[in-house]
């Protein structure tokens, strides 16, 4: 690529493949150079249409639950519950997506840093951590944690970004089980610490610290419902209070990370995963830069549990430290697209929707079938297994099952996931490529 | 997938109960110094005979192919669960403890045939189109395998009421009086399992050496683990070869299911997936990633190290039984950074 770089006239001729990353590693392509600002708004234009349909979500869900469509709605949409666990496990997975995917370095060990950010925000809130009394405001505890986090990921980073490959993945993974274990078994935690602890005090707030009037108390149980929002006669549950506050921290959060993804230190980041060697060649310290990067994702991987334990108010090693919380993450950033920031975010969206739709909590298909299908038909025995019994076993809760298969069928066949093959199609990112599409179509 | 949800080990206090505490705490005098300090040798090498059988397939698929095969967790829990089986209908209970040891081992060649046919169909249906990638894609792609394996598991174990609760019971019951108290071996009182198990280690590890120097296939493993390409243009028929390989590689992490079905550390529970995965990956990349000396030696290390730091953090010196299971993780990293190739490993190992 560096040879049809300085030959120019082969340049318009490269292959779209080729030609992507060029075009991204420009801020502003030489065919726009008068049109850079509209360009910058188009891109945002699809950011907010993304948050706007989030903004709007809860508010659409609830008027659907009053339409005749309320079953099949509450079956096949994600119920608030669910969107807020895409927000933290979206922006835990984009933590996961900054390193790894941007780097091409698999972080195995991730669930540390969520751990971490999980475990410090309870043990502060419960004035358990020295030199922090119990009535900190969160925001600050969450900053610490993500700080504590960051260094965490220096440490185990400056022996881990010594190896590569396959290597780094196992090293990581040592390190976070090594974690895992030591927090499963310190009494200090809590009395059961296998079971884990919980904040004993107030409902937890997302604001800025000491000014009331902008905090918000997160907790589906004890946070705060508004009600008659501005005088327009909209009330929110706690629940939904939780969900927008949340969001605050991940928009946030996103912004932040796009950002250093887009600058160039991102563009060193993708170097490195693109050859490494030459990278080095060209003269980058990569060691630090991916140390760098390692840090980062640790912060933001640790703001991502921070928040998970604000909302859900207690902490568990088996839901925080451990492998399969780093496996989630790796799942949902394939689905949605390895190496796209907000890929993970979709990808997220994606499984927890399958899990709604398969659990009865929130009335999945397995209610639909329950109450759809006559009883004869549904009680009787074919070889010994009733309809039943198989859709209480088979469809119910058993989303692990068809994520799986999905996944696999993902790693197969759609490996750059829904964002990635989206831009692939597109030859571009969504937000500079989409209104040109959409003309060509319209016209 | 909600956090919270997520499935434990195996309890601590079930691993620090295999070893009893009372029993081998040393009241005084050398003599018993030197008993207790066997026992726990033997007892190590014991798990380290577990380690390694449900490590050697990992390190001969990786050897030759380069694949990390994350499913390899959840074929050994299928193993332990078919072995099972086997042993539930056959063994009533009349049938003398000769006999039961007969069908142990017919149900040992019975699922690692089966296993072997399975994991070669595997590999030519699911991982062949993907080897032209990064060797990320078919560790992402074997992981989703033993997702799907562990779901099914749990539906069929459902759907026939074979699981209310995470350990079946059934085959371990099916464990010979003989295999179940302890032999007073030079005064050490060694579990007998402990000794069965070290058994089959040997046995398991005399046939892949001789699968490994007798047959072609094991040339091209050894071949290929030092350098993949030259295999290849050589003329060897990889394909075929990686095939095979992969098939005896999963067939042999189902031999170490069915070994651990008896054991009342582990026992079949569709936890078992994940907590196999990480031991066998620990043994595997101490001994070196592809090295079949350093599988059996780093198993033996592991299984020392583990057997040691289960009594010493039981035996109320230090009461933190969670602490053994650091160690082993500790080991990992430690080796890691000293030597990342591990004890025997090459470096750039399967030509990745």
């Amino acid at each position: 690529m560096a040879i049809s770089d300085s030959d120019s006239l082969s340049d318009e001729a490269a292959p779209l493949g080729e030609e992507a990353p060029v075009d991204e590693t420009d801020p502003i392509p030489p065919s726009t150079a008068t049109g850079g600002l509209r360009e910058h708004l188009r891109d945002h234009a699809v950011h907010a249409a993304v948050i706007v349909g989030f903004l709007l979500y809860p508010l659409v869900y609830e008027a659907l639950l009053a339409t005749p469509a309320a079953t099949l709605a509450e079956a096949f949409l994600p119920a608030v519950t669910f969107m807020i666990a895409v927000l933290y496990m979206g922006l835990f997975a984009m933590s996961f997506d900054f390193v790894s995917g941007y780097t091409g370095y698999l972080s195995f060990g991730h669930a540390a840093f969520y751990g971490t950010g999980a475990y410090f925000v309870v043990l502060a809130a419960n004035g358990q951590v020295p030199g922090i009394p119990a009535g900190t405001p969160f925001m600050i505890t969450l900053l610490l944690g993500a700080v504590l986090a960051g260094l965490l990921a220096i440490v185990i980073g400056s022996v881990s970004f010594r190896l590569t490959g396959v290597y780094f993945a196992m090293i990581t993974l040592g390190f976070a089980q090594v974690i895992y274990e030591l927090i499963r078994s310190w009494g200090y935690v809590s009395s059961n610490p296998t079971e884990g602890t919980t904040v004993s005090g107030d409902a937890l707030a997302v604001g800025v610290p000491y000014i009331d009037a902008l905090s918000l108390n997160l907790g589906r149980l004890t946070g705060e419902s508004v009600e008659n929002l501005l005088g327009l006669g909209i009330d929110l549950s706690a629940t939904v209070v939780s969900y927008y506050a949340l969001g605050i921290v991940v928009v946030v959060c996103y912004f932040a990370m796009q950002r250093i993804v887009h600058s160039p230190f991102g563009r060193v980041m993708v170097a490195i995963r693109e050859n490494e060697e030459r990278a080095r060649a060209v003269g980058y310290p990569t060691y630090r830069f991916k140390l760098a990067a390692f840090a980062i994702s640790g912060f933001f991987g640790a703001i991502a549990g921070g928040v998970f334990a604000a909302y859900s108010r207690s902490v568990a090693p088996d839901g925080t430290f451990y492998f399969l919380v780093t496996a989630d993450a790796l799942i949902t950033t394939i689905i949605g697209g390895f190496g796209t920031l907000a890929g993970p975010v979709y990808g997220t969206l994606f499984t927890q929707g399958l899990e709604d739709v398969l659990s009865t909590e929130s009335g999945g298909i397995a209610t639909l079938l329950r109450e759809g299908i006559p009883e004869g038909v549904y009680e009787t025995d074919l070889f010994g297994v009733s309809l039943e019994l198989f859709v209480n076993t088979a469809v119910d809760g058993r989303a692990p099952l068809y994520l799986g298969i999905i996944f696999v069928l993902f790693v197969l066949f759609v490996p750059n996931g829904i964002l990635g093959t989206l831009r692939d199609r597109l030859g571009g990112t969504v937000g500079k490529r989409l209104p040109d599409h959409l003309r060509r179509y319209l016209r | 997938m909600t956090p919270g949800t997520l499935p434990a080990l195996v309890d601590a206090a079930a691993l620090a109960s295999a070893v009893d505490p009372g029993a081998l705490l040393a009241t005084g005098g050398a003599v018993d110094g030197l008993r207790t300090a066997a026992r726990v040798l033997v007892e190590g090498i014991g798990k380290g005979a577990v380690y390694f059988t449900i490590a050697v397939g990992l390190t001969l698929v990786f050897g030759l192919m380069g694949v990390l095969n994350f499913a390899h967790g959840a074929v050994a829990m299928v193993g332990a669960y078919l072995g099972g089986l086997v042993l539930v209908l056959v063994v009533g209970a009349n049938t003398g403890t000769v006999a039961t040891i007969l069908v142990f081992f017919v149900a040992l060649a019975l699922v690692f045939a089966v296993t072997t046919a399975a994991g070669s169909a595997m590999e030519v249906t699911l991982i062949r189109p993907i080897y032209d990638r990064t060797p990320t894609y078919q560790i992402l792609l074997t992981f989703g395998v033993s997702l799907v394996i562990e779901e099914l598991a749990r539906i069929v174990l459902t759907l026939r009421g074979i699981q209310p609760n995470p350990q079946w019971q059934a085959p371990m019951a099916t464990t010979p009086d003989v295999l179940l108290g302890r032999t007073d071996l030079l005064g050490i009182g060694v579990r007998r399992l402990y000794l069965f198990e070290i058994a089959i280690g040997a046995v398991v590890a005399v046939a892949v050496w001789a699968f490994l120097t007798k047959t072609l296939y094991g040339l091209y493993i050894r071949a290929g683990s030092e350098d993949t390409e030259m295999v290849q243009a050589l003329g060897v028929d990889v394909r075929q070869a990686f095939t095979v390989v992969f098939g005896v590689g999963t067939g042999l992490a189902a031999v170490g299911g069915v070994l651990l079905m008896w054991d009342p550390i582990w026992g079949p529970s569709v936890l078992l997936s994940v907590d196999v995965l990480l031991y066998a990956f620990v043994v595997v990349i101490i001994g070196g990633l592809g090295s079949f000396t350093g599988t059996l030696v780093a198993a033996g290390i592991v299984g020392v190290a583990d057997s040691v730091t289960t009594w010493l953090f039981t035996t109320g010196i230090v009461a933190f039984p969670g602490l053994s299971e650091v160690t082993i993780f500790l080991l990992l990293v430690v080796m890691l950074i000293i030597r990342p190739q591990g004890l025997y490993g090459v470096e750039e190992v399967g030509g990745h």
